[in-house]
């Protein structure tokens, strides 16, 4: 007994050793960096008193004047060198391949944490057993896919120096420190990756297992850590601050990171994080489905495949919400930038992301169709399926109906008037609204049957809960379409205000249903099991196709978060005078954005296959170690 | 075609070549005939395969920067190729097939993109670096002239307007209507001005005018230019009979003051706007110094706009791009001046009929001398801004608005004004600025 309290308190002091060794550099440097501003004031008094002082472009207070001023650039190759390529392209490029395999890494560990977490406080040991093994899984995908974020992360940063060296040097004068902490950090996230990775075996038991654990909660502070620091340069280059009218550093550190749009932007990159890392990782299990050579792998691969999709979707969801966070903070930052992106020179890429939005969610209703063949007794909701379909579709054909768009005069009297003759009668945004909550109500409704599917309720209050759950859907389809309609016989500034009993009525949806349908599942009859592995391989296809839509619109929302500052490197602050200043049209941009989507699905189908080698070369015991030789249910959905 | 395929060819040459010296490896190397043939067989597929696929990448690198919208069509070529390895490289399939899925989606995004049409951000205006201090007194004049009208030789030209917008009220010539503000021709000579009782020589605290002077201590003026500059800087200070607002019996002044938003000409502007008024008239202009001076005597420092070039816009010769809220967009094309508009700020104009369209518009179109071509209020709204002579309300006169602002003002400024007057009604509250 001594023995193991003493292996026990040996494993703690080892943690946190390990913890403290690696957040040590950032906890040294951190004080020197608060009295940083201190230091400077200190220092310029004694060079002569001559202390000049700026005003802060956002903060609006007076800081003691320490960076020089953004440069001035001049197209030539001293600011401006390049190939006989547009820089501007290769920049693209680099930096989206970069995001791709940083957000896939950072959200792979959160769903580990997740998964193995599950699997320690679940009772049933053989599918405490198959959620380690997923969970494992999932971090050897990622490992590979981290030393790539690496590699491509420097090769981003060579891109800037040899391509934009002027402005290169202006961001790291500003963020000097920043980018210190955020490479140290990168050392400590990758020393805490590997030893949580290659101490899976060693730590799987008992006490030990809750150190492993924990490794991963810090594994993901550090992550989201380095994430946050990455969103403030950008943050900076859209909405500075911490610096005056001439983009000066005024000393404060934490002006400079801590941008208008900062906080938004970091809740809106780690939901997206996590439903692109869902959607990479429900590929991933898709592909090796479709390759599978047994029904054990099958099984397994099906299994994976659904909870990185229930966990993408998860996340998806509550995204178009951090969205509009991220987009009325732009607007009350600058109301111009807000119009130029919603309504203005990219508001036709928000016409592309409603489509992709739409394609999202038939991707994710058409999966779980699919899936509900693998019970018995889901066929009783089969023949109700085609009005689903009929529900999706008119929402998406609404949704996706434009009604103002920007236009030049000539094209204004070209078209008679501010809307087309016929579009424009439909597309109000009350509409819009409604069909969106359709499309989000109708998902809920399918996830609903899912996850009764092969379940019968056995309460007492069965059938009324039934006929609540029925009547609570219709009205509530009744009142989002009744106020889609509604919004036509009203003026636009009142209409505009539909959008929040429409979006409360989704939500109660969302919430009450999921919630009520859980109590009368509690303890249900099952009709049979949930053969997994024994779903059509048309599934697996709309998971590649919800992954690929899902990269493609990251990369969109991307391109239009970057090209809303036009011609300024750092918005009002450093000019872009570059032969490339302009805006790409909507083709290019898609062109582009397309080719950037099939590197990074081209690159990690290869790390795929690399992994798949791994597996054949690995030794016969380990792969005995599998879980589940015979498929089983995961017990609850 | 042609090109495109002989581009192909000069790209993956080495690839496709590679390939036939497989196919001949195989012809000589298998004697089992049916290995023979399947061997051959899956060669001439991943010949064509990659035949197709260097078509695509030709495509993409000939049209990369081009106009062509055909772009997405390499990526079904891809698409196709995918799976016609898929079907015969079983090995690969799910892999094959998982790509060539993806290369449909993203020619689907793609072709859709290019289906839309196609909008380009313009280049930002040339910053260029302005030593005013050393321009010539011409070459003062010329910036001056373009700030006014838009270009140099453009004051000629009947609607030329420029940053300064000082046509859209003024006159400059001799015989030109100024009904809204006076015809600026003489203004170097107009020395009498300052001799007025009513302009209070020295003693602005007698002056019976909105505003006593420019900002505390400021004075009054004690020569011409510094008369111009302190117009430009207070116009309310001193208003020419006959131009007040309507109803303050010429005690203020419809101009906004030159150095503030919306217009913010900086001082250099200003002295270059000045002296191409002397210059024009044949009159020696001050130095560029002394004009910067006698504005700094009538604009306080902390009010002084800061010079263009550190404050580039984006890119326009409008007067507004759609990007303003409409209060501002109804200031920057001058509307205010002239025309009342329930919930505008400043917007007290009378030269013009007050703005209430909601109410208006439609009992102006089933007017009998209506000739117009407007069937709805926001059509009606439309026509009277880009071409004011269509209907002419009663008993205003004809030809006193601009027929400018269908070039000056975006489409999506003019359909923020059209919104915005189409719900200003008689007796109803003003609707709310968006």
């Amino acid at each position: 007994m001594g023995r193991v309290i003493g292996k026990r308190l040996f494993s703690i002091m080892a943690l946190c050793a390990m913890v403290g060794l690696l957040l040590l550099p950032i906890v040294v440097a951190i004080p020197s960096l608060a009295s940083g501003e201190e230091a400077i004031a200190d220092g310029a008094k004694k060079e002569g008193d001559k202390v000049e002082k700026g005003r802060d472009v956002y903060y609006k207070t007076e800081g003691v004047v320490v960076g020089a001023p953004a440069p001035k650039t001049t197209d030539g190759p001293k600011d401006y060198p390049r190939y006989n390529f547009e820089s501007r392209v290769l920049l693209w490029f680099a930096n989206q391949q970069h995001l791709y395999y940083g957000s896939f890494v950072l959200a792979v560990p959160i769903f580990c944490m997740i998964i193995e977490f599950m699997g320690v406080v679940t009772k049933d040991k053989a599918l405490a057993k198959r959620y380690d093994q997923l969970a494992y899984d999932f971090i050897k995908i990622s490992l590979t896919a981290y030393s790539l974020t690496a590699v491509l992360g420097g090769i981003l940063i060579f891109t800037f120096l040899t391509l934009y060296p002027a402005f290169f040097s202006y961001l790291s004068s500003v963020f000097r420190p920043v980018m210190h902490i955020y490479a140290l950090m990168f050392v400590a996230e990758s020393g805490t990756l590997y030893i949580y990775y290659y101490g899976w075996d060693k730590m799987k038991e008992g006490f030990l297992k809750w150190i492993h654990l924990s490794m991963s909660v810090i594994l993901n502070i550090i992550g989201t850590l380095l994430m946050f620091l990455a969103n403030s340069w950008i943050g900076f280059m859209m909405s500075p601050a911490g610096v005056d009218e001439q983009g000066r550093y005024l000393g404060n550190i934490w002006h400079v990171i801590h941008t208008a749009l900062w906080n938004p932007l970091n809740l809106h990159r780690i939901l997206g994080n996590m439903a692109f890392g869902g959607g990479v990782v429900a590929a991933y299990a898709a592909y090796k489905f479709l390759a599978a050579k047994t029904d054990e792998d099958r099984a397994h691969y099906d299994w994976m495949g659904y909870i990185a999709m229930a966990l993408g979707v998860a996340f998806l969801i509550p995204l178009p919400f951090a969205g509009y966070w991220l987009m009325r903070e732009v607007y009350a930052y600058r109301q111009q930038m807000g119009i130029t992106l919603m309504g203005g020179l990219l508001a036709w890429l928000f016409i592309i992301q409603a489509t992709m939005i739409g394609i999202l969610f038939l991707s994710t209703n058409y999966y779980l169709w699919q899936a509900m063949g693998r019970m018995r007794g889901a066929e009783k909701y089969q023949r109700y399926i085609k009005y689903l379909v009929f529900l999706l579709a008119c929402g998406y054909m609404v949704f996706i109906t434009p009604h103002t768009m920007v236009m030049t005069p000539a094209e204004l009297k070209a078209m008679g008037g501010q809307q087309h003759p016929v579009l424009g009668n439909y597309g109000v945004m009350s509409a819009k609204n409604g069909g969106i909550n359709v499309i989000i109500t109708t998902t809920v409704l399918s996830f609903v049957w899912y996850m009764r599917g092969n379940k019968v309720s056995t309460v007492s209050w069965a059938k009324f809960g039934n006929i609540f759950m029925g009547v609570f859907f219709t009205c509530a389809y009744i009142n989002i379409i009744g106020l889609a309609i509604y919004g036509y016989y009203i003026p636009a500034n009142v209409r505009v205000g539909l959008s929040v009993p429409q979006v409360t009525t989704t939500l109660s949806c969302l919430f009450f249903m999921f919630a009520l349908n859980s109590m009368m599942m509690k303890g249900a009859k099952q009709m049979g099991p949930i053969e997994w592995g024994k779903i059509s391989a048309r599934s697996q296809y709309a998971l590649i196709m919800l992954a690929t839509a899902f990269t493609w619109m990251m990369g969109l929302m991307g391109y239009i978060r970057s090209s809303v500052r036009l011609f300024w490197h750092v918005n009002e602050i450093m000019r872009d005078n570059s032969p490339w200043a302009y805006t790409h049209t909507v083709g290019f941009a898609a062109n582009m954005i397309s080719a950037n989507v099939l590197f990074f699905w081209i690159s990690i189908l290869f790390v795929f296959w690399l992994g798949s080698l791994a597996a054949k070369k690995a030794p016969v015991e380990a792969k005995a170690a599998v879980p589940g030789s015979v498929p089983q249910p995961a017990g609850s959905h | 075609m042609g090109n495109l395929i002989s581009e192909a060819l000069s790209i993956g040459w080495v690839a496709l070549a590679s390939l036939v010296g497989l196919l001949v490896y195989f012809q000589v190397s298998i004697h089992d005939p049916a290995a023979k043939k399947r061997a051959v067989f899956k060669t001439f597929i991943g010949i064509i395969a990659t035949f197709l696929l260097f078509v695509a990448i030709a495509n993409y690198k000939t049209n990369f920067y081009g106009e062509s919208r055909l772009l997405p069509v390499s990526l079904v070529m891809i698409t196709v190729t995918t799976f016609l390895m898929a079907l015969y490289f079983t090995n690969l399939s799910a892999l094959l097939k998982i790509g060539g899925l993806m290369f449909f989606i993203a020619a689907f995004l793609s072709g859709y993109g290019n289906w839309l049409p196609q909008v380009e951000g313009g280049f930002p205006p040339v910053e260029e670096k302005k030593t005013w201090d050393s321009m010539t007194s011409q070459q003062l004049a010329d910036e001056g002239e373009k700030i006014i009208f838009g270009g140099v030789g453009k004051n000629q030209e009947q609607g030329a307007i420029g940053k300064g917008q000082c046509p859209l009220c003024h006159a400059f010539h001799a015989g030109m209507l100024g009904e809204r503000a006076p015809n600026l021709l003489g203004l170097p000579n107009r020395k009498e001005r300052l001799e007025d009782p009513k302009y209070s020589k020295g003693n602005p605290a007698k002056r019976e005018y909105a505003v006593k002077e420019s900002f505390p201590g400021a004075g009054t003026a004690e020569s011409i230019q510094e008369y111009i500059a302190e117009s430009h800087a207070c116009p309310s200070c001193y208003v020419v009979s006959g131009y007040g607002v309507k109803g303050t019996n010429d005690k203020e002044s419809p101009m906004p003051a030159i150095h503030k938003p919306p217009i913010s000409l900086s001082l250099e502007e200003l002295a270059a706007v000045d002296t191409w008024m002397y210059l024009r008239e044949g009159v020696d202009p001050p130095s560029f110094e002394d004009i910067v001076k006698s504005y700094e005597k009538f604009i306080p420092e902390a009010d002084r706009p800061k010079q263009q070039e550190e404050k580039a816009g984006p890119p326009s010769a409008l007067l507004a791009d759609g990007t303003e809220p409409v209060d501002q967009i109804l200031a920057k094309a001058q509307c205010v001046s002239c025309h009342t508009i329930p919930g505008i700020p400043g917007a007290m104009g009378t030269i013009g009929p007050k703005l209430e369209e909601g109410t208006t518009a439609a009992q102006r179109i089933k007017d009998p001398a209506y000739k117009g071509t407007a069937k709805s209020p926001a059509e009606y709204i439309m026509e009277s801004i880009v071409d004011p002579s269509a209907y002419v309300v009663k008993p205003f006169p004809d030809n006193t608005m601009p027929k400018i602002f269908g070039q000056k003002l975006s489409a999506g400024a003019l359909k923020k004004i059209v919104d915005y007057l189409s719900q200003v009604k008689v007796g109803a509250p003003p609707p709310k600025i968006s």
